[in-house]
């Protein structure tokens, strides 16, 4: 803990401080080491600015022009900030799509990482076969966000399918879960939160690093099950919390490929599907507006930017890290 | 520090992965937020051509079928013209029209592509298209036999856009085994809205399969009943209905709804999907599908049922001769006199007629047509040749071809149509969200 609690004047309160010896040798690198590190690094670089990087700024640039695609890019007209105006002012359907986005990460995003922290929870005991277990709740997430998935889940909450076959065992009369414009959007949340398996990977990762010693002291002080739960895990697993919390809500806001097959990409029944993304890629690829269209991506980059940035803001009250420097 | 942090840890396990972990978050964090949300991967590839030979690359959509008959047709030009082999590409509809959006973006547009009317004024429009009429004009593109309400029908703005590739019209596809098997009549062209709709929640009550889809929300079923009513889809650069059209249209499958004659709104929205495999008619839950006649024989693979096709209800004199899809040449294509051929040959020449056969519609060629009817076997094939070449002499006159803009003002009346159907709108509320939504997908 010396390392990082050793006061530094120039970055203060952030973890990713280099001792100062790593920082002292930098200035003794020469040329001919430089040119080897940046050797080194072209893969990466490379893959940085010419598919991340560069197309990121060109439709930056497209965002203030009319560029539909199909008209080569000499002919683009430059219209300023006319397609960040009509997104604010006369885009119905721009506002509609960010409600969707927004209610579909606020309810999915907080049940999964609970789903993820109950199981993590459970399998973090050591019983017979627990192995198995992590395996098989681990397995709807390698799947990921297949097209196959979407498929079988689509067939799994229509009318016939396997869902309302299990409900009728009960009596219970199902709906048509994916084609109702009341349900689809919730058949969508439940598929995201039945693929907690990463996050609960991640969640019994930080549970195993709490020290066995906290909770025989907490035990040995008269604290209940439920109070070592609140008073030594939850503390203890914040910074993964906090992790899995950013990391799924960046997911949640682009969840695409579920909605897009559930719809056949249209966003339906009703556009009770229409997710932020599969109204940009609608926008881009089949109303070939994609001037437009790269300014909503912009605008959503802009959205999600700011909502780390309070996450990360908030974070310093509930966030503990045990390396001993309370953010 | 944190009181709970153990001071007495002998060994250096827990002191180094707090740090580790801290960094490994922090570093993983920072990946995620900095994922690419934004950005287009541009696409590369490069044609070489040298000693004399050409390689043509050419797109179309379609399925296995179209995909065997249209690559024989291909080979046959090469067989002919040794110097030009092709690059063939081909994908389900889903996908296709963003895949060739892509690709012209990418500057690598293909040299032919197959294009339909939903988009061909959009890529006409912005000049992405090769105007074909010097083709024409020279005679190496000949249009002579062809029905000149159909080749008009790919001219935009006085360009020679497209040429229609077949020729088709709206057909109404029923279950001729679920008819004869109840003793209920077959419907018969001719028959007026309110008659279908009648007889439809007839078959309803009779067989329990719901008598018909629900087309409010189909755009080709509200073109035919708009233009039954003196009415179009597009008047000019205009649309060519208000909203009362509308309402009424929407009205009259309120109507139909209530009265049993159709599927519950989750089966209509099914049945709304332009697949083919997942049209009513074929998955047994309803008793009529709304579709083109000559998707018949693809229709009838997905069935062990008859099936029988007629033209939309009202009088039918309010269909024409549409073209099913075009031949387009991309405008900076290397090769467009080379490309122009081929499209003439794939459209003119008697053994590629008879090769490609109906799966793109009649032929265009109006010599070549009666030669492939005779020779058609299939019974799927027969049926859909024998109602086009009954209707085409009662089809009116064409409409202009759907402006820039349709493809959006088509989805327009699915959301409003269903919108209707699910009973979140009454008929004049979704009548008025399609009109003012169409005429701002028009207007830029």
């Amino acid at each position: 803990m010396a390392l990082t609690t050793a006061p530094d004047p120039t970055r203060r309160g952030t973890g990713s401080v280099r001792p100062p010896a790593t920082r002292r040798g930098t200035g003794r690198i020469r040329h001919g080491e430089g040119l080897a590190g940046y050797v080194f690094l072209s893969p990466w670089l490379i893959g940085l600015m010419g598919i991340t990087a560069i197309p990121m700024l060109l439709s930056l640039y497209l965002s203030f022009t009319n560029y539909d695609i199909l008209t080569p890019w000499s002919e683009v007209e430059w219209v300023g900030l006319a397609n960040y105006e009509r997104m604010f002012t006369s885009d119905p359907s721009w506002w509609h799509s960010v409600r969707v986005t927004l209610s579909f990460a606020l309810i999915a995003v907080p049940l999964k990482l609970a789903a993820a922290l109950g199981v993590a929870l459970l399998l973090n005991r050591a019983w017979r076969g627990v192995g198995l277990f992590r395996g098989l709740f681990y397995l709807p997430s390698l799947l990921g966000g297949s097209v196959a998935l979407a498929i079988v889940w689509v067939s799994m909450f229509n009318r016939e399918g396997a869902f309302n076959s299990f409900l009728a065992l009960f009596g219970i009369e199902g709906k048509p879960w994916v084609n109702d414009p009341d349900w689809a959007l919730e058949t969508l949340m439940v598929l995201a939160i039945w693929q907690f398996g990463a996050p609960m990977v991640i969640f019994l990762a930080g549970l195993k690093q709490v020290p066995t010693e906290l909770y025989e002291a907490a035990a040995v002080d008269g604290a209940s099950t439920f109070r070592q739960f609140v008073n030594v895990t939850l503390p203890m697993l914040s910074p993964v919390i906090f992790f899995n919390l950013v990391l799924e809500t960046i997911n949640g806001f682009q969840g695409f490929t579920a909605a897009f097959v559930l719809s056949n990409g249209t966003g339906g029944p009703v556009d009770s599907t229409l997710m932020y993304t599969l109204n940009l890629y609608i926008t881009g690829f089949t109303d070939l507006e994609m001037g437009y269209a790269s300014a909503m991506a912009w605008v959503f980059l802009i959205a999600i930017a700011i909502i780390t940035v309070i996450f990360f803001s908030t974070g310093r009250f509930w966030v503990h890290y045990s390396d001993g420097e309370d953010r | 520090m944190h009181p709970a942090t153990p001071t007495s840890v002998p060994d250096g396990r827990t002191y180094r992965t707090p740090l580790l972990r801290r960094r490994f978050l922090r570093g993983l964090l920072a990946a995620a937020v900095a994922l690419p949300l934004v950005g287009a991967a541009a696409a590369c590839g490069d044609d070489a051509a040298s000693d004399g030979k050409v390689k043509l690359s050419i797109f179309w959509w379609g399925g296995e079928a179209r995909a065997q008959l249209t690559e024989q047709a291909l080979d046959l030009y090469t067989k002919k013209n040794p110097d030009v082999t092709f690059e063939k590409t081909w994908q389900a509809n889903q996908g296709y029209f963003d895949k060739l959006a892509t690709l012209t973006a990418g500057g690598n547009p293909p040299d032919i592509f197959q294009i339909d009317d939903n988009f061909l004024a959009e890529y006409a429009a912005r000049n992405t298209t090769l105007d074909l009429n010097k083709y024409q004009d020279s005679g190496d593109l000949d249009t002579s036999k062809f029905p000149p309400s159909l080749l008009q029908y790919g001219v935009v703005d006085g360009k020679l856009a497209g040429v229609a590739a077949g020729e088709n019209t709206q057909g109404l596809v029923y279950n001729k085994t679920l008819l004869t098997k109840n003793g209920l009549p077959e419907p018969t062209t001719g028959m007026s809205w309110e008659e279908h709709v009648a007889w439809a929640e007839q078959v309803s009550k009779k067989t329990g399969v719901p008598g018909t889809q629900d087309p409010s929300a189909d755009y080709k079923a509200f073109w035919v009943w708009l233009r039954q009513q003196g009415k179009d889809l597009y008047a000019g650069s205009d649309l060519g209905f208000t909203a009362e059209d509308v309402t009424r249209w929407f009205e009259l499958w309120k109507g139909a709804r209530d009265r049993g004659a159709t599927p519950p709104p989750d089966v209509i929205h099914e049945g709304n999907a332009t697949d083919i495999t997942k049209q009513l008619v074929v998955t047994g839950k309803a008793a009529t599908s709304w579709v083109w006649v000559n998707q018949m024989p693809e229709l009838k693979k997905n069935t062990a049922d008859e099936l029988g096709v007629i033209a939309y209800p009202g009088d039918p004199s309010a269909q024409w001769a549409r073209a099913s899809m075009y031949w387009s040449v991309f405008r900076g294509s290397k090769h467009a006199d080379i490309a122009a051929d081929v499209i003439n040959f794939l459209v003119n020449d008697p053994e590629a007629v008879k090769l490609l056969g109906t799966d793109r519609g009649l032929s265009s060629n109006l010599d070549l047509r009666r030669v492939v009817s005779d020779d058609a076997t299939d019974p799927a094939m027969k049926q859909s040749i024998a109602v086009e070449s009954e209707l085409a002499e009662k089809f009116g006159e064409s409409p202009q071809v759907p402006i820039k803009g349709h493809s959006k003002v088509k989805a327009e009346l699915v959301k409003a149509g269903e919108n209707a159907q699910y009973g979140r709108a009454t008929p004049a509320e979704a009548a008025a969200q399609f009109v003012e939504a169409s005429k701002a997908a028009i207007a830029s």
